[in-house]
Formats: C-alpha cells, sequence, structure tokens
C-alpha cells in the first residue's frame, strides 16, 4: 500500500513555516517561481498572500494529522525516553572543584577533573542530596548499596578515556511518573497515563568543547565531572505527543523538588529516545527491551534539546521505520541524530559501528551506602509536587483555571507562584476575615494581575523575574484598592507601571501624593458628560438604535473616560449612562 | 658515619654505577639536599632528629609523583612530563626530614617482571663475574639502587610482586604492605585495586623505619583504610595470640615441578632453620593458587587498559607529530604496555567480560577465601566486607613461608636476544609472578627476604662459591599482620646456609 503524503512536498515543507524572517517560502508556489518576489504584473496582495498561507499551512497540518491517524490505526509506536539532567550542586561529583556555567573556560578544575597521572577520586556525599530528591520525587526504591562503573570511549570531551557512571547497580529503581491530560498527553491516552521508570543513576558530564573549523578545538573543563542523573523509562510511550509530555513533566519534578537548576532551554538537561514500531494486529516483534517483549527492532535518537525536537524526531523516525518496512527493508538497531528544523533523523552510528563501553566496576570509588533516616528525611522534606499544586491552585482555596495554574507552577523555577501566594496571602490579611467565594475572588483577580499584567511588563521590558522589582505587599495593595472600588482599572495598571519603573513609594502614599484614588463623579456629572459625547456624534447614536450596533457603545464609554477627569470615570457606570440616554431616550 | 657522609657515599655511587641504569632522573652531585642532610645531622648531634630517616637518601620509582623532578613512568608518552604534584608518600618522607635521591627506572607503568621495558633502557642487575642479570621487574632500578648503595631505602610499587620480585633477584628486602596501608594518591595506577606501595631496603629494619613515616590514612586516596578501621586492625593484632613457638605454614601448591634445585634448597634450608630456632613447620593447601596467576593477567591488565585510556597527549604527555590518539599511543607506549591494552580491552569487552572478568573476580575471591581458611586470625576487615564468604573454621598458622620466585635471575642477554620471541620470553616473565601474585589478590602484607647458600650449585652462573647464591623467601601473613611479617621476614634476613 502506497501512501501519497509521504512524497509529497507538503511534508518537506512542514519544518520550514518556523521560520518567521522567511514567509514566502512557505507558500509552495513561491519556491517554483522565485520571479514572483519582484514581479509587479502578478503580484498578489500581501493580505490575501497571507490568507492563502494560513489556509495552506491549515490544510497541511489536517493532512498531517489525518496521515498521523492513519499511520496510528497500522502501526503501534513505542518509545522509552533516557533524561540526563545537570544537579544543581556546589560541586562536582568526584572532586571540591565547583560547578559552574558562566565562569571563565577552565576555571574550575581539580587535577581529577582532568584525569592527572596519580590523582584519585574524591566523591562529594553532598551532590547526593539533589539526586535523591529526584529519585523520591520520582516514586523510585532507592538501593540501600549502589556502585560506581567506568563506562569507555575516546573522546577529548572525556579527559580520563571513561565516564563514571552507575550501570550495574544504579542508586534508584522502579520508580513511576504520571501524565496527564493537562501535560499535554495525547487525547488517546485519556485522562492519565503511568510511565514506569527503570532506574536512575548517579554519572559524571563531559567537558564542552567547541570547533572552529579548520583545525581548531577549544575544550572548557569546567563542565567536566559535574553531576548529572540519568533517568531512564521503560519502554510505555505509545505517541510522539506523550513522549514529549513526559520529557517536560520529568523536568518540571526534577526544579519543582529542587534537583537541577536549569532546564531543557539552558542545557541543563538533555533527552534520547528509544522508538521502535510494530504492526497491529500481527505476531508480536521478536524484540525485548527492559522485560517488555515482543517489540520491533529500536533505534535511538541522540541529543534532543527541545521538547519540540523530541516530538517531532519521533514523528520523523517512526515514519521512516513504517517508510522502511513497508517497502520491504529492515530497520537496523542504530543510532541517529535530528537537527532542529530538519524532517529526518540522520544516522550517527550503524549496528556495526556500535561502540562496546566496557563497562568495568571503578577500582577507586568505594560503594555508595545510603541509610534509611536520609530517605525518610528526605521524602518528609519534599516540596509538594507540580501535581499536587495544580490540585490545591484549582480547587476551592484558589480557584484558578488549568491555564492559570500550570505557568504560575512552572515559570521561574517556582518563584513566581511563591510570589504569587505572598500577594493572595497579604491581600487576605487586609481584607480580613473572608468567606470562601470572596477569597477565590481575590485569589483569582492575583492570578490575573502576577500573570498577565505584571507578566506583561516583564515581557515587554524585556527583563527577567525578581519578586523585588514589584514587592509583594504593593501589588497586593493596589488590588486591595482595586478590588475596594478606590481606583480604576487604568489607574492600577499604570501605578503598576510606576512601581515596576523604580516608584518605591508605599502604594496608599503613592495613590494619596498623586492624586489617583478615585473620587466618585456625581449621576449629573455622568450625564452630562455623555451628552456631550452624544451631541457630538449624532451619526453613530443613530447606528446604534437603528442597527443596535451595541458594540459602539463602548467606543462612547472611552469617549467619556477621556474628556472627563483623568482616573475618575468609571467605565461601567459610564456605559448604564448612556444605555440609559441611547437606548431608552 | 655521618648522614652527610653517608649521602655523599650515595651520590657517588649513583656516579660510578651510572651504567646500571637505576636512576631515569638522579640528583645533582650538588644541591639543595646537602643542606637539608646537614641541618639533619645537627638535629641528630642535638638528638631531636624528626625520625629515623631524617636526613636519609631515599629513591622514589619513577611512576610516584614528584613536584620537583619529572615523573615519566619509563614511558613515552610521559618522557618530559612533570607533575604539578607530590605523592603523598613523597610529602611524608620529606616532612619526616627524608632526602628524595631520584626517580628510578621501572617497566613502563609498572607492566613488567625484568625492568626491560623502559624507554630508558634496561636495568641492569650485574653479577660479581660482570654478567648482566635481570634487576626483576618493575621496581627494578629501586632494587637495584638499593642494592649498589645508591640511596638509603627506595619506594617502589607492588601490583603483583613488583617489589619482592626484584628484590629476590637483587639480594635485597622487599615489602608489600597490606592493600590500603599506604596511600596511593600521587601514585600513578596501574591497576588500582592490586596497587600498592611497597619499601625496598638492604634490611628490614630500614624498611620498618619508613613504614613507620607512611603508615598513615590518607583522606586524598579513596581506598586507604581510615582510622577507625585502622583502630579495628589494631586491636586485633594487640589482642590476639601469636603462637609461641610460631606456627609456620608451608603451601604445598607452590612445590611446583619448575622450581629451580636452588631455590627448593633455600627454601628447605629456610624452613630448616625456622625449626632448629623452635617454630613449627605445617603443610597447608592453597587450592586456587594454581588459578591465581590467569586471574591476575585478566584482571590487572583489564584495570590497566581502563587507567591507560587517559594518556591521549591532549592535556599533558607527549603528542604524536600527527597528533591522533592512535599515533600518540602508538608511538608513546611500549610493546609490554600495548599488550595489556589490549588484554584488559579485550577482557572487558562485552562478548568475554563473563569468561575472563568476572571468571577472574571470582578466582580472586577463592584465592582470598584460601588464605583465611588457613591462618588462625580472621581477616580484619572481612566481617564487614565478606560476611556472606561463610568461610568455615579459621586455620592454625601464622604466617606462610615460600619462595619469591621459582628461578634465580634470568640473564638479560636471553630475555631480549631475538631467539627467544618477545611473546615466549613475556610468557615466561608472567610465571616469575606465580608466587607474588596471590598475596596481591587477596591484598595481604609480603616480604621477600635474600637468604645465601653458601654451596656453588652445578648450574650455577655465579661461580664464585665463597659469596654463594642469593635467593628470595616470601613471608606473607593475614591482612594487617604487617608487623608479623617483618618479624618472620628478620628470623630468616641475611641468613647463610651450607649446602
Amino acid at each position: 500500500m502506497l501512501r501519497p503524503w509521504l512524497n509529497s512536498g507538503a511534508l518537506r515543507c512542514l519544518g520550514r513555516p518556523r521560520h518567521p524572517s522567511r514567509p514566502l517560502l512557505i507558500h509552495p508556489t513561491n519556491l517554483s517561481s522565485p520571479r514572483n518576489l519582484h514581479a509587479t504584473s502578478d503580484r498578489i496582495p500581501l493580505r490575501k498572500q497571507l490568507k492563502q498561507e494560513a489556509k495552506s499551512l491549515k490544510s497541511q497540518k489536517k493532512q498531517r494529522k489525518e496521515n498521523e491517524e492513519a499511520s496510528r490505526q497500522t502501526w503501534e509506536l513505542t518509545v522509552g525516553v533516557e533524561i540526563h539532567a545537570q544537579l544543581d550542586t556546589a560541586a562536582k561529583l568526584f572532586s571540591r572543584a565547583a560547578t559552574s556555567t558562566s565562569d571563565a573556560p577552565n576555571s574550575n578544575v581539580a587535577l581529577f577533573d582532568l584525569a592527572f597521572p596519580g590523582s584519585q577520586p574524591e566523591f562529594q556525599a553532598a551532590t547526593l542530596l539533589p539526586a535523591l530528591r529526584a529519585a523520591v520525587a520520582l516514586n523510585c526504591d532507592i538501593q540501600r548499596v549502589s556502585r560506581f562503573d567506568r563506562k569507555h570511549y575516546f573522546y577529548q570531551d572525556q579527559p580520563a578515556g571513561y565516564q563514571i557512571t552507575q550501570y550495574y547497580e544504579p542508586f534508584a529503581r522502579n520508580g513511576y511518573v504520571d501524565l496527564y491530560d493537562y501535560d499535554g498527553i495525547a487525547p488517546e491516552d485519556g485522562e492519565r497515563v503511568r510511565i514506569d521508570i527503570k532506574q536512575v543513576q548517579l554519572e559524571q558530564d563531559t567537558a564542552k568543547s567547541q570547533e572552529y573549523p579548520p583545525s581548531t578545538q577549544l575544550i572548557d573543563f569546567n563542565r567536566v565531572s559535574h553531576p548529572l542523573i540519568e533517568i531512564i523509562t521503560m519502554p510505555q510511550i505509545h505517541t510522539p505527543a506523550t513522549a514529549a509530555a513526559c520529557v517536560r513533566k520529568l523536568q518540571s519534578i526534577l526544579q519543582a523538588c529542587g534537583a537541577v537548576t536549569t532546564g531543557m532551554e539552558l542545557g541543563g538537561l538533555r533527552a534520547d529516545v528509544n522508538v521502535s514500531i510494530r504492526r497491529r494486529g500481527e505476531a508480536p516483534g521478536h524484540c525485548q527491551y527492559d522485560g517488555i517483549s515482543g517489540l520491533g527492532q529500536r533505534t535511538e535518537i541522540k541529543n534532543l534539546s527541545s521538547f519540540k525536537a523530541v516530538e517531532d524526531a519521533i514523528i520523523a523516525e517512526k515514519n521512516r521505520q513504517i517508510r522502511l518496512l513497508e517497502s520491504g527493508g529492515v530497520v537496523e538497531g542504530e543510532t541517529r541524530g535530528w537537527t532542529i528544523g530538519s524532517t529526518e533523523t540522520r544516522l550517527l552510528r550503524g549496528k556495526e559501528g556500535a561502540v562496546d563501553y566496557r563497562y568495568m566496576p571503578d577500582p577507586d570509588v568505594p560503594p555508595l551506602v545510603i541509610g534509611d533516616d536520609v530517605i525518610a528525611h528526605l521524602q518528609q522534606t519534599l516540596p509538594t509536587s507540580p501535581d499536587a499544586l495544580l490540585v490545591q491552585l484549582t480547587g476551592p482555596e484558589y480557584g484558578l483555571s488549568i491555564e492559570d495554574a500550570k505557568p504560575l507552577i512552572e515559570l521561574d523555577d517556582g518563584a513566581r507562584l511563591e510570589y504569587y501566594q505572598d500577594v493572595v496571602d497579604i491581600l487576605c490579611a487586609l481584607h480580613g476575615d473572608l468567606d470562601k467565594a470572596s477569597q477565590v475572588v481575590l485569589a483569582r483577580m492575583a492570578g490575573n494581575w502576577v500573570l498577565h499584567e505584571l507578566g506583561g511588563l516583564l515581557t515587554k521590558a524585556d527583563r527577567s523575574w525578581d519578586a523585588e522589582i514589584v514587592p509583594a505587599r504593593s501589588l497586593a495593595e493596589l488590588i486591595n484598592h482595586l478590588q475596594l472600588k478606590k481606583i480604576t482599572g487604568p489607574t492600577a495598571k499604570q501605578v503598576l507601571a510606576m512601581i515596576f519603573e523604580g516608584d518605591r513609594r508605599p502604594v496608599p502614599q503613592l495613590l494619596e501624593e498623586d492624586n489617583l484614588l478615585l473620587r466618585p463623579l456625581s449621576r449629573e456629572e455622568y450625564l452630562t458628560l455623555a451628552k456631550s459625547a452624544i451631541a457630538q456624534n449624532p451619526k453613530m447614536v443613530e447606528q446604534i438604535r437603528s442597527k443596535n450596533q451595541l458594540g459602539k457603545l463602548g467606543w462612547f464609554v472611552g469617549q467619556m473616560m477621556r474628556t472627563g477627569e483623568k482616573g475618575r470615570v468609571e467605565a461601567p457606570r459610564a456605559e448604564e449612562v448612556l444605555r440609559e440616554l441611547i437606548l431608552q431616550g | 658515619m655521618s648522614l652527610l657522609r653517608e649521602a655523599e657515599k650515595c651520590i657517588a655511587n649513583q656516579q660510578v654505577h651510572r651504567g646500571l641504569n637505576a636512576f631515569i632522573t638522579p640528583i645533582p652531585r650538588a644541591g639543595q639536599w646537602l643542606d637539608r642532610v646537614k641541618e639533619a645531622d645537627q638535629r641528630r648531634e642535638q638528638g631531636n632528629s624528626k625520625s629515623p630517616v631524617d636526613g636519609r637518601l631515599i629513591a622514589i620509582k619513577d611512576n610516584i609523583c614528584t613536584r620537583d623532578l619529572p615523573t615519566t613512568c619509563a614511558s613515552g608518552i610521559l618522557d618530559k612530563f612533570n607533575s604539578p604534584f607530590n605523592a603523598t608518600v613523597v610529602g611524608q618522607l620529606e616532612d619526616a626530614g627524608a632526602v628524595v635521591a631520584g626517580k628510578t627506572n621501572l617497566d613502563e607503568f609498572g607492566m613488567g617482571s625484568n625492568s626491560i621495558y623502559s624507554r630508558f633502557g634496561p636495568v641492569k642487575n650485574v653479577g660479581r663475574d660482570g654478567q648482566e642479570f635481570s634487576a626483576g621487574g618493575s621496581s627494578g632500578g629501586s632494587a637495584v639502587a638499593v642494592a649498589a648503595e645508591q640511596c638509603y631505602a627506595a619506594l617502589g610499587t607492588d601490583t603483583g610482586g613488583s617489589v619482592r620480585l626484584p628484590a629476590a633477584y637483587t639480594g635485597t628486602v622487599g615489602f608489600k604492605p597490606s592493600y590500603g596501608l599506604i596511600s596511593r594518591w600521587g601514585v600513578v595506577a596501574y591497576a588500582n585495586s592490586l596497587d600498592t606501595v611497597g619499601i625496598m631496603g638492604r634490611t628490614t629494619s630500614s624498611v620498618r623505619d619508613v613504614l613507620s613515616i607512611l603508615n598513615r590514612y590518607d583522606e586524598h586516596d579513596p581506598t586507604s583504610v581510615s582510622n577507625s578501621s585502622r583502630r579495628r586492625i589494631l586491636s586485633q593484632i594487640t589482642s590476639r595470640s601469636i603462637s609461641k613457638p610460631l606456627r609456620i605454614g608451608v603451601p604445598i601448591e607452590y612445590n611446583i615441578a619448575e622450581l629451580s634445585p636452588l631455590v627448593r634448597k633455600a627454601w628447605l634450608r629456610s624452613l630448616a632453620d625456622l625449626q632448629a630456632q623452635g617454630h613449627t613447620i605445617h603443610p597447608v593447601s592453597l587450592p586456587a593458587t594454581k588459578h591465581a596467576l590467569s586471574a591476575y593477567y585478566v584482571l590487572a591488565p583489564a584495570e590497566a587498559s581502563s587507567n591507560l585510556a587517559k594518556y591521549d597527549g591532549v592535556r599533558y604527555g607527549t603528542q604524536s607529530e600527527d597528533p591522533t590518539y592512535s599515533n600518540t599511543r602508538g608511538s608513546g607506549f611500549g610493546s609490554e604496555v600495548q599488550r595489556r591494552i589490549l588484554l584488559g580491552t579485550f577482557s572487558l569487552s562485552a562478548d568475554a567480560m563473563d569468561n575472563y572478568f568476572i571468571q577472574a573476580q571470582r578466582v580472586r575471591r577463592l584465592v582470598q577465601q584460601d588464605f583465611n581458611a588457613v591462618f588462625n586470625t580472621t581477616h580484619p576487615l572481612a566481617a564487614i566486607n565478606d560476611r556472606d564468604a561463610g568461610h568455615s573454621k579459621p586455620g592454625d598458622v601464622d604466617v606462610l613461608v615460600c619462595p619469591t620466585v621459582p628461578s634465580p635471575p634470568p640473564l638479560l642477554s636471553d630475555l631480549t636476544s631475538p631467539s627467544t620471541g618477545s611473546s615466549s620470553s613475556s610468557l615466561y616473565a608472567y610465571v616469575s609472578d606465580v608466587f607474588t601474585v596471590p598475596a596481591s589478590l587477596a591484598g595481604l602484607p609480603a616480604i621477600s627476604v635474600p637468604v645465601t647458600l653458601a654451596e656453588s650449585s652445578p648450574n650455577s652462573n655465579n661461580s664464585d662459591s665463597d659469596a654463594g647464591q642469593v635467593a628470595g623467601i616470601q613471608v606473607i601473613g593475614q591482612y594487617g599482620d604487617d608487623e608479623l611479617v617483618m618479624q618472620v621476614g628478620e628470623l630468616l634476613e641475611g641468613q647463610r646456609f651450607s649446602g
């Protein structure tokens, strides 16, 4: 059975629309006739062109979705994920040298990090804490005794010629991670899917090398021996979206429990995936991985550095394997790579080029013995998990939507959430006795202001998060004034911007001094303002009356706010008077 | 004799015997060391010497890092290498007032039994008749430096016999302590799980003096025995009852067909002598011994292939002109090192791992259990490490006495002549480790002391019957029994037996 989409130009173009600087390339006709860019005779109006492009993109997406669904009906995809995450530790795994990501190159290296003759490893026990927190957060069995092994290969970023890892006896086994619909799993996975974690192991990072063709290679050994954990899931994932969701979820759990400092975007987390397919309804495949049998031959895709790359690479690799099998070919157990923006995985190492790592127990590193008391302590002091936080934020206490709760949890390593909770606490304290319903109103308002208003200012100014830019107390007082109708919404936004720019006066003083407190207008004053606006725009009044174009009322409200004394015109009251005069008059 | 005169005599001997090639880097005739020895002399006169080795010249095997002298490991890949730091043992000796007498020659990275695999040429062990014999290896330079009085004592390293074998060939005392007693920080690894720093001297008493300085916990060495374990070992030693008279074990498996008549006679005379001193002799069986040598030559190269992966010429060391890894390593490493790296790479490869490396580890465990079964004391660290070993009732001997090496030293010309192909000669060299390897696998203390047979033997290499022929006798003890091993060594050391 031939599948026409597989060779269509449309699929090949899919990877391209991500380049906003080259929008003209999106349209297939533009690809084949570059004259269109300059020829005046058949120039397409920009608006029309944009519409066409959007339409074409939409149909491509639809086509792709249908194709994916068709292939899913025939083929079952199986994916396992391996995550490497840099632990948040002060020292390296086997030396007292400091970990750093920003220090001058090669400024944090001990003798052992450079594999100097005669130097020996010195295990830094403190690196265990973030590793154990991660293992506890991933529901693993912590092993009382674990050991370190050497994994051998020659590369300039590996000074000793081997990496110290935990191959035979890792420190944690048999965990799991739950993925929910709100984590972005594929619809066919339902509300929740549980992915088992085979093991978590401690290991060293490599050095960072930079190539300057043709012949210069620079190596920065600061990163060498930075402690990593490798998390290996069972091959239990069956859709690309769920694989990406799994990586995203693992990152958020690692960040929430304080195991790591940075995520994928800063290179603190890297993912490898293994991918196999088998035809549904046929005899099971002959391969077995991690105790799961009946699978097809798998390939491994190395070093994926974004969630999108995880999803895209799996789709591409799955389609490559389908194409291969449908044309009578055989999938080889090879290692493949992925370039962002590409549509095909590429061969890195064939099966015959497979590396024999010659794992050997490290004779210099003693076994790791972890006491039950340490594990118990970590279990008690582990921060609340992102899932539990989500339940809390969307529950009766805060009443946030999932769309607002998720970014609050995920932004700024939890700092935004902490700030948000501070604001709500202060707000509630300012109000004294509160029933549940009014508390939720305040919590939702605070959510909006912390995420959207303050977030908007941060984005506009291109500043990173700092809880001190707008102190939680200031924002709480501002929201409090707004909620009590002592200021208008526009005033509140204006004051927030002032504080954001550095105005450090206490909010009540600021409002007082700058004369921003709302002095309500009388009904007569509203009537005067409204009548004046109506008189100046009789045509629009007529349109509202005859065609019932109520949307235009808002325009009149704007007119009244502009002509009225600044900060005193309240929109709802202005509209009330306008309706009265225009519709009932 | 003043310390200064003694030191000057050593330096003069270094010059006179330069041809023996014991040193890769000798110390200059005049140097800062002179003042340090003079100061030590003054301290001695005033009766406040820093230690028994204050002002003594101690030679250091060139695979032990020194900040002030190059550390080449006798390898082309490190032929110009200067370590940025001192090994802990070097610092300990200098703090005790000792002076580094230079860096001694060895088999490259400690791999060899005759000190012929050196980038700087072989070490020569010259007999009275001028014939050049093997000095033993790999610490042959240290052994010859001690034998020719080019230093007071020397440090070597002993992975499978590398201190004891050269001691036996050169008529000196060579001591390998219990694994983990002496720090390995700054000792270039050959096979970490077996490597120990060993001490060579003309007498056991000088060896004991040096040991008293080095026998300390070092936080930089993760395999250094902790202070609490040292206390446990000490309390077991002091509470145990050493048999009076001593019960001497004789491992029957060591009486192999290949034993040369000279060595067998030296062994018998030594046992007879101990018996004459009132001690009792008891045959014991160490059945795993026959597999120990094969296990050693799987495990040590495996670790070596891993440890030597770091030498790529990128961060330090000598890079080949066309600086690929294979060129740098191909031209930097000598033939024996390359042979062992390949052996180790093979035995660790996925298809061979189970049949070689894992099997060899099992044999190693059996060898340890063999020893535990014959000594009348339990292994002081076994209680925690080996709870599951379930060794039966302890044996009843205090120490074992056996030869250090099956034959007298071979002629250098026989080792290097083209007629004996290089592979057969390396196999022959491996066999010479058969008696020293078991104690290494088990981490036990062992000493080789020289005894002399005054009678001239018919197949002698050394026809001078007055001088007699020297053979090395080895004493092996339970883990932690280092002092007892030295005491028994002293009972035999320098004994002259008539035929």
